[in-house]
């Protein structure tokens, strides 16, 4: 079996190198990929999107019908997770451990769900807790607000510069997971609920595929931002660039909450109470 | 409102997802007829489809209102159409069906239940509607991921079965990508017709070449076509019943129609069949998956698992008779594609409400099965009678055109494999009917003990399986419509007898 995969292997390997001997050679401006549709891209992009950036162009506009269907893909990763991994609440372990914050005594409380809220110097901890470390817990408390202002600027400036919807939402997906890691679980869920994220994510699909759609209403195709120049009351090529950026904000969306949705799910192993 | 129809019926049951997976969080109660509303649309503009695409041949519809090669654009002919009615028809039919069933199985998750589905099949209609080559892959993805989520919620070893399949899948959807990026270097397009047009001055291009074989083979490994087809029967039969009863009619039929699409629109049948050397090795593939599937059919210990190795062999009949080159071969695999996915359906939704009743598939659990669920144990007849191709059901047609494309090409090994794989479904079929029939009655002589009692399925599980068994009549009957008005369109004038 093991020899029998090998030689699949090699042969795959072997069909491959035979077929780069047609390939067109290295940075050769006359091969085909450069002289097709890439030209127009190219030089009309500006002209036709009023995007400077050719990528987000090409990305949210020309074939921003394939763009939709990838944050479709990383919403359906998210759907998926949630849909394997959470564990309804009533399997909850029983037992919880509190932490008297004054003396660094634990109790575990048996049964009940949560403690009278009377004793209010004991906080809820982890099974596998460490003391936090003051100046990671802080540094990290000032670094969020600023990596989720650098992952709107990322948002928006992708008609400009490198960056967009996916990039942005990764960032600020980011900043409530360093969250998550520098205190505990609950702290971000506590910014953020399940519902919360559960619901962003569709959400930012919809914003997606819901302008395409209100483009086909407005009497033009799906996705041809040119429909919205009335309702934004500008030409139809600066209509496009808007659209982009309203899809954008979108994928954005739709970005962070997977990253959180997917995060929480596995590393509470479903039970949204504790974790890493 | 018609000229919309191709962005429609992608677009509404993708709206419906996002909006099921907010309302389930809100009110659990509306997923199921958000999402029975999505299909109707579905299927209303894929009917509307089928029938302009009669009278105008070829309809696109430009996405973002840029014309291809620069944008992406929807291509409807009449072999998409057809494959479009089948899948939406399918997953109706299915929804509709096995409602009870999930309530039962995810009560907890409904709505990310129905999201998924729903992704899944707006990834099966945008894949047979799509004319462009990498929106393909995406759409692949999509209906891939979402598979792998719904199959690995099963039984015991589903996560297993799961996890095996998300391997090979992932690897099958690599090639299928690879082949493309192969394909845009030689030609720079992205685009179906495009790709075609410029393809036959590069005919004897090694990447070409390359290109070619391994979208192929990613597709293969897809559509579970022996000897890739490991992951299927785990997968298939480990999976909770309301998603066996979608993903075995609809994932390998898709897959063949991408593989007919490349083959005959993509690249040119002249191409296929006559440039390249590989029909003959293919339908001998073809002819050792059917064998083995029938084979290992025979030796399966449940019921699930047995449909699973007969899908595996109907995959051998569409892929054969594919690549026998010729009109009845093509066909027959064409028309299998629509028939296959019914009695596959039949027969897994019959599975379902047994399922449902008893908790069980196994072949132990079918005792005394007619006098408890009559209906539903007809339904299962009507489609076994389908698979082994007796008259008048919709199964012996397309196995004949089949039959008589192998004998055209002289290809007899091809023949002997679909008679034996018939021989083996009737001795299969007739396995269950005889212990679904007989079995109490020799256990205890019916000395005094209680009658079975009859215990059939909900209304809501049994009538749609009983218009399925009723659709695999009447596909039977106007068998000639179908071929005359809606498959021989399709077949190029290329391939001869």
């Amino acid at each position: 079996m093991r020899i029998l995969g090998i030689i699949v292997v090699i042969l795959t390997g072997a069909l491959l190198i035979y077929a780069m001997g047609d390939f067109p050679s290295w940075a050769d401006p006359a091969s085909p990929a450069h002289n097709h549709v890439s030209p127009r891209y190219i030089e009309k992009s500006l002209e036709q999107t009023s995007v400077p950036n050719i990528v987000t162009a090409v990305l949210a506009d020309y074939r921003g019908y394939d763009t939709m269907f990838e944050t479709t893909v990383v919403f359906a990763a998210g759907v998926v997770c949630f849909f394997l991994l959470r564990i309804p609440r009533k399997d909850e372990p029983t037992v919880r451990r509190y932490r008297h914050t004054l003396t660094g005594m634990t109790i575990r409380v048996k049964e009940t769900r949560q403690i009278p809220p009377v004793l209010e110097e004991f906080e809820r901890i982890d099974t596998l807790w460490a003391p936090h470390d003051l100046i990671i817990k802080t540094c990290c408390r000032i670094l969020v607000p600023f990596l989720q202002l650098f992952g709107l600027y990322v948002i928006a400036h992708g008609h400009h510069s490198p960056g967009g919807g996916f990039q942005g939402g990764v960032i600020l997906g980011a900043s409530m997971i360093l969250l998550a890691i520098s205190h505990d679980l609950r702290t971000a869920i506590g910014r953020m609920s399940e519902r919360v994220h559960a619901i962003l994510c569709p959400a930012g699909v919809f914003i997606y595929a819901g302008t395409g759609a209100l483009c086909m209403v407005l009497g033009l195709n799906f996705l041809d931002y040119g429909a919205l120049a009335g309702i934004l009351h500008v030409d139809p090529v600066t209509a496009r660039s808007h659209g982009i950026l309203i899809v954008e904000i979108g994928v954005g969306l739709a970005v962070m909450a997977t990253m959180i949705w997917i995060y929480n799910n596995i590393s509470s192993k479903g039970k949204y109470d504790e974790g890493l | 409102m018609s000229q919309h129809y191709p962005a429609l019926l992608v677009i509404v049951p993708l709206l419906s997802a996002l909006l099921i997976s907010i309302v389930g969080w809100l009110n659990k109660r509306f997923c199921f007829p958000i999402a029975v509303a999505a299909l109707s649309v579905s299927l209303y503009s894929s009917v509307g489809l089928l029938l302009r695409v009669m009278d105008e041949k070829v309809i696109l519809y430009f996405l973002g209102g840029w014309d291809p090669p620069w944008g992406i654009a929807y291509s409807v002919d009449h072999l998409s159409a057809l494959v479009l009615v089948v899948v939406s028809v399918v997953a109706l039919l299915n929804l509709i069906a096995t409602q009870k069933s999930v309530e039962q199985e995810f009560s907890e998750k409904i709505g990310a239940f129905y999201t998924l589905y729903l992704l899944l099949i707006t990834g099966l209609l945008g894949i047979v509607v799509t004319g462009d080559a990498f929106n393909l892959y995406v759409l692949l993805e999509i209906t891939a991921l979402t598979g792998y989520g719904l199959i690995a919620m099963g039984e015991d070893r589903a996560p297993l079965a799961s996890l095996n399949y998300v391997y090979m899948g992932t690897i099958g959807a690599c090639f299928y990508l690879l082949g493309i990026g192969y394909l845009y270097i030689s030609t720079g397009s992205l685009n179906m017709t495009n790709i075609s047009s410029i393809l036959p001055g590069l005919y004897d291009s090694k990447v070409v070449l390359a290109a070619f074989i391994i979208c192929i083979v990613g597709v293969f490994l897809k559509m579970a076509f022996f000897p890739l087809h490991a992951w299927l029967p785990n997968a298939y039969t480990y999976a909770p019943s309301a998603v066996s009863s979608l993903v075995a009619p609809l994932m390998t039929k898709v897959m063949i129609y991408v593989m007919i699409r490349l083959m005959l629109t993509v690249f040119t049948p002249a191409f296929t069949f006559s440039n390249l050397a590989l029909s003959n090795s293919v339908v001998w593939l073809a002819v050792i998956a059917i064998s083995m599937g029938a084979v290992l059919a025979l030796g399966a210990r449940d019921m699930k698992k047995m449909l699973c190795y007969v899908v595996i062999a109907e995959v051998g009949y569409m892929v054969g008779g594919a690549w026998l080159g010729n009109r009845a071969g093509m066909t027959g695999a064409i028309l299998h594609i629509a028939n296959d996915a019914l009695m596959t359906l039949c027969v897994f939704l019959a599975v379902g409400n047994i399922v449902y009743k008893v908790r069980g598939y196994a072949f132990e659990d079918l005792k005394g099965m007619f006098r408890k669920m009559p209906y539903t144990m007809t339904g299962l007849v009507a489609g076994a009678l389908s698979m082994i191709g007796v008259p008048p059901t919709c199964g012996f047609f397309s196995k004949w055109y089949l039959i008589s494309g192998g004998i055209q090409a002289g290809q007899y090994g091809f023949v002997a494999a679909l008679v034996f794989s018939s021989l083996i479904n009737a001795v299969l079929f007739f396995r269950i009917i005889e212990i679904g029939y007989y079995e109490p009655f020799g256990a205890d002589h019916g000395h005094g003990s209680s009658p079975v009692r009859m215990a059939e399925a909900p209304l809501t599980m049994v009538v749609p399986l009983l218009i399925v068994a009723g659709g695999l009549v009447m596909m039977g009957v106007y068998t000639g419509d179908i071929i005359t008005h809606i498959i021989e369109p399709i077949i190029p004038p290329a391939i001869g007898n």
